[in-house]
């Protein structure tokens, strides 16, 4: 299966590179093979929608920010629907870009390759405003945890 | 005093958010609008080699990296004082315009496009990109994504790497265009050209051919007299990738033009109490407040200001979609040039001629025979100059500038004499324009709010449009989940208390 591993996220704003650690990690921890590609970015809505064209399976690894219960360093798995649960896109277009799930339906509707399976690991963060290269220890902890998970789902 | 916050929801905290003050009367006192704060990137800097500073700045921003990346190159030319070869500026500007032709693609389709395709009256869950390719059909909709995908690879292709370049060297380019390259590029330029030209005729069908959207282009809601910036050519013409900054009055007169160095003389920022951003003046006319007028130092730097501060477009079909914007609009000609529009919402329109003119100049560039000049790199020698000493004048000194589709953008690094940083300024595109947008905003409320009564059908959906069309950059840096900005309004009374609230996202629910 042709799979992605995309790391989310600002590398040198302390707790929202934890996505691109975690690719790193992925990668490091894996023989290179032309079925699995891992890589990062720093994208969103419909770039990122674009990133994920041709992919039967991807996992996204990225931060998120002041859920309800904020607990720095939590992990969730989450799939497309749950996003859409969370996400104000069905009410509101963004100032900037639209949100995945827009775009990812937009994809939909025009018929694009988009991946069977999508899978979300989203780490909750402590500070995404401050420019630092080191995540807070909480995010930095739940590093090895979320590459432990993310080898376990390409394994399953 | 009462204070309204157009906030996003809680899980979204650090993003962008709208205040609007309300007097004792309940009526509208001040407006402003709220970008995340992000902090210490001046200590993040410090300490490292300047040449790092295009990878680093192009990361501050996932919406416009092209833009930081090439300010950053820029200032490295001058600071260690290595003017490129010509090939290298028109591989540089070429790259440049496929950057331009993306964004401003999906800011017309993705963004602009719900308030106009869609109407400002539907409701929040139709006036999204969905929505607009529900109204236009999905071809229109693959050939936007198209267009982005086809431009995004001449990026990655010139770039180095996708999203994030890592080309730029001080006064070179890092690889050149092979004659393989320049074939890829110009044909994805010609469909460029096709499909502005297609943008331009849409925008006409669907904006120009209804009335109602033309008499709210026109309405003095969305109308300010200020003063307006833009790089020029040197004849006068607008430019993206180099040049003086132009400014005119708001009758159309040029009040100055100057080196990009000299934006300090210019410049100033005005601070207020209870904002911690700082707006952008012109020093030279001074700040009376968010008010409009040739007295007012408020300066707009955006697609519209830009056509605005230039004399008109160095391509020819950009020259033509230019005129007929400007003759469209009730523009007149005076001493050969057309009077600024001031109505805001035609910025939407400026923005497509730009798109016109990012295609057009694409195609010349890459049609030019130095571009495929193998000679790209130059070598670099520490300019001499006296050790550091946190004296001004002293160490490497480079400022870099070009215009990114949200406005002017300034990188100023100091370093000692060995290049390392000691100090760095940026003045981001959205920046310029936080005063505007203010006021566009306190207008678009002022229509809506009277006396305390607050008309809440549409408010946000009106608010939104005031501020929209400025294009403003409020995803700086971050990319968390969910990674979208619903507005919430709270409307407080005298003393602060929140009596009512609404936002787009519970609106639905």
């Amino acid at each position: 299966m042709k799979t992605l591993v995309l790391g989310l996220g600002n590398p040198i704003l302390t707790d929202d590179g934890v996505g691109v650690r975690v690719a790193e990690a992925v990668r490091a921890a894996l023989p290179p093979t032309a079925a699995i590609e891992i890589s990062e970015a720093s994208v969103g809505g419909l770039e990122l929608m674009e990133r994920l064209l041709g992919f039967e399976r991807v996992i996204l690894i990225d931060a998120l920010h002041g859920s309800r219960y904020r607990q720095p360093g939590a992990i969730h798995r989450m799939t497309l629907d749950d996003l859409r649960a969370i996400s104000p896109t069905q009410h509101s277009a963004s100032a900037h870009d639209t949100s995945l799930v827009t775009a990812l339906d937009l994809a939909r509707r025009m018929d694009f390759a988009l991946p069977r399976e999508l899978i979300i690991f989203a780490v909750e963060t402590e500070n995404i405003v401050d420019f630092n290269e080191e995540p807070t220890p909480a995010v930095a902890q739940a590093i090895p945890k979320v590459t432990e998970m993310v080898l376990a789902e390409l394994d399953g | 005093m009462t204070k309204i916050s157009i906030d996003p929801i809680t899980r979204l905290e650090g993003h962008g958010r709208i205040d609007i003050f309300l007097n004792d009367d309940g009526n509208v006192k001040n407006a402003y609008f709220v970008v995340p704060e992000l902090r210490g990137f001046e200590q993040f800097c410090v300490g490292r080699p300047a040449e790092e500073m295009p990878r680093i700045t192009n990361r501050i921003c996932g919406v416009c990296p092209e833009a930081h990346h090439m300010a950053g190159t820029k200032a490295l030319d001058d600071m260690f004082k290595v003017e490129p070869s010509a090939a290298v500026k028109k591989v540089r500007e070429m790259f440049y315009m496929a950057f331009y032709v993306t964004d401003h693609t999906t800011h017309f389709y993705a963004l602009g496009g719900p308030d106009f395709v869609v109407g400002p009256e539907a409701p929040p869950a139709e006036r999204n990109i969905l929505g607009v390719i529900h109204k236009v059909g999905v071809d229109i909709g693959k050939q936007v994504i198209e267009c982005r995908i086809r431009n995004h690879e001449v990026i990655k292709m010139l770039g180095g790497r996708g999203v994030h370049p890592v080309a730029g060297l001080p006064g070179g380019w890092s690889q050149a265009v092979t004659p393989e390259m320049q074939q890829q590029i110009q044909e994805t330029a010609h469909k460029n050209v096709e499909f502005a030209l297609f943008s331009l005729d849409l925008f006409a069908k669907l904006v120009l051919e209804n009335q109602d959207y033309v008499d709210l282009v026109l309405s003095d809601a969305y109308a300010h007299q200020t003063y307006y910036m833009g790089m020029v050519d040197k004849n006068n013409h607008t430019n993206f990738y180099d040049g003086l900054i132009r400014v005119v009055d708001p009758d159309g007169a040029e009040f100055v033009k100057y080196d990009p160095h000299d934006y300090p003389q210019q410049v100033a920022e005005r601070v207020e109490p209870w904002s911690y951003l700082k707006f952008p003046y012109l020093k030279k006319v001074g700040w009376k407040g968010f008010v409009d007028g040739k007295d007012s130092g408020v300066y707009c730097a955006t697609p519209l200001s830009r056509l605005n501060a230039a004399d008109g477009m160095a391509t020819p079909k950009a020259q033509e979609a230019y005129e007929k914007m400007y003759d469209t609009l009730g523009s007149k000609k005076v001493n050969g040039r057309y009077q600024p529009v001031h109505f805001r919402l035609a910025t939407h329109w400026a923005r497509l001629v730009e798109l016109l003119y990012a295609a057009e100049r694409m195609l010349e560039l890459v049609e030019d025979p130095e571009i495929t000049d193998p000679k790209v790199r130059t070598t670099v020698k520490l300019p001499p100059t006296a050790p550091f000493k946190d004296i001004p004048g002293e160490g490497l000194e480079g400022v870099g500038c070009v215009e990114a589709p949200r406005g002017t953008l300034t990188h100023h690094y100091w370093g000692d004499e060995k290049g390392i940083l000691k100090k760095v300024n940026m003045i981001v595109g959205t920046t310029n324009n936080y005063a505007p947008m203010a006021m566009s905003i306190k207008k678009a409320a002022e229509a809506l709010i009277t006396n305390g009564t607050v008309v809440t059908n549409g408010l946000l959906n009106k608010i939104e449009m005031a501020f929209r069309n400025y294009d403003p950059c409020l995803s700086c840096a971050t990319h968390s989940l969910p990674g979208q900005m619903p507005l919430e309004v709270n409307i407080r009374d005298a003393d602060g208390n929140v009596v009512e609230q609404m936002s787009q996202y519970t609106q639905g629910n």
